[in-house]
């Protein structure tokens, strides 16, 4: 990206690489001090943890790294509706693209927990508040208040994208019925209204 | 339900007349291992510990569960689902409206979570053990089984196919809550339930039934 990157963030970013090419299993602690250009030593003042917390940095670092090409991708979308149906795809098939975490799932998926919990939080709050403008511009249904209809919507497009379900999020026409007659109905007036 | 229920072949005991004896062992060796696992986790609950806590020795333990500790672990895991679902079942049967449908569906569920010293300590301690069935790819086939056993009660009042679709967004805001729990939301609490299910997931369901019948 051009910019420079501290030691830490060097490593992990090495790290990342490592993982990609060897997988988790087989990436060692030396193996990510030569890619990264450091001594043992200076990995582990960074890494106290070793391995372990390596592994744990460079899950979380990759989790947020997604989540910002994510809201990259987005923060062209207009309306509630587009930005919404946009998300769904985007993120979808990032994560069905996303090579590396495709391995993982299927060799070593505990090493996401540390990321899936800890991270669960932050992440929904960010959904949120990245909904929240457009839920602002937008019509609204009498009573409804835009921070539970954030953290609503949040949560369900955080559980979709990972998790599809019964819905084929390549097809834009299945993702447009998903958020504009099911998830949207209970919060902005209907396009129908008086049918 | 057959995958939620299904036995090992080489587990299945056959029913006859002296079946009981071994029905009630394969209860008291589940509720050890659920003791045991709500007392410190499962990583750390050994074969002996569960044969102390069910009060048997060891070789009534492998004769009446063969398989050792894995075998075991599954067939409290199967155990756990299968009372789940039956008090789901009762919970959602008595419902007379789809709302309280979906209300009692989401409360009991998160009730019968909280209730369950078991699952309480595996959240705290090794919440993976759980999450793993509720993300990715796993957390599909988690909905799949979820939906197969919720969808008919819904079909009460709803066609299968927006049944279902109720089905799977009742147990994503389960799963939702679970792993991340909301400071203004209890789902064990039915006020909360009933104004998030009127609000946010009766209308969405209705509009796909003004769909389907348009």
């Amino acid at each position: 990206m051009g910019q420079v990157l501290d030691t830490r963030e060097q490593i992990t970013a090495a790290g990342y690489a490592c993982i990609a090419r060897f997988g988790p299993t087989r990436t060692s602690v030396e193996d990510v001090a030569q890619a990264a250009g450091v001594s043992r030593a200076t990995m582990y003042r960074y890494f106290p943890g070793g391995r372990n917390e390596l592994i744990d940095a460079v899950v979380t670092w990759e989790y947020r790294r997604f989540f910002l090409a994510l809201y990259e991708a987005l923060r062209g979308a207009e309306t509630l509706e587009e930005v919404m149906e946009r998300g769904l795809m985007v993120a979808h098939r990032a994560i069905e693209d996303h090579e590396v975490l495709q391995m993982i799932l299927t060799t070593e998926p505990e090493i996401l927990e540390p990321a899936l919990t800890a991270e669960g939080q932050p992440t929904r709050e960010l959904v949120a508040e990245f909904l929240t403008p457009y839920l602002e511009r937008h019509d609204l249904r009498p009573g409804v208040e835009v921070p539970a209809a954030a953290d609503f919507l949040a949560r369900m497009v955080l559980s979709y994208m990972g998790s599809p379900g019964r819905w084929d999020l390549d097809d834009p026409a299945q993702v447009a019925q998903l958020v504009e007659v099911e998830l949207l109905s209970g919060i902005v007036p209907s396009p129908v209204a008086g049918r | 339900m057959g995958t939620a229920l299904r036995n090992d072949a080489s587990t299945i005991v056959p029913l006859r007349a002296d079946a009981a004896p071994e029905v009630t062992k394969r209860v008291a060796i589940v509720d050890g291992a659920l003791a045991c696992i709500a007392a410190k986790g499962l990583r750390a609950t050994t074969v002996d510990d569960v044969a102390r806590a069910s009060g048997m020795s060891r070789a009534t333990l492998y004769r009446t569960i063969p398989g050792g500790r894995d075998a075991i672990i599954q067939a409290t895991a199967e155990t756990e689902v299968a009372r789940f679902f039956s008090a789901l079942a009762v919970a959602m049967g008595a419902a007379t409206t789809l709302e309280a449908a979906l209300v009692s569906g989401i409360t009991t569920s998160a009730r019968w979570i909280s209730d369950s010293a078991a699952l309480t300590t595996l959240l705290e301690v090794e919440p993976w053990v759980m999450l793993r069935h509720l993300s990715f790819g796993q957390m599909d086939r988690a909905l799949t089984l979820a939906v197969d056993f919720t969808g008919p009660f819904f079909g009460r009042w709803l066609e299968p196919e927006q049944a279902a679709r109720a089905a799977d967004w009742a147990v994503r805001i389960v799963t939702s809550y679970l792993v991340n729990p909301s400071d203004d939301i209890d789902l064990t609490d039915t006020d909360h339930v009933s104004s998030l299910v009127r609000q946010f997931v009766l209308p969405g369901v209705e509009a796909l039934q003004d769909r389907s019948t348009a």
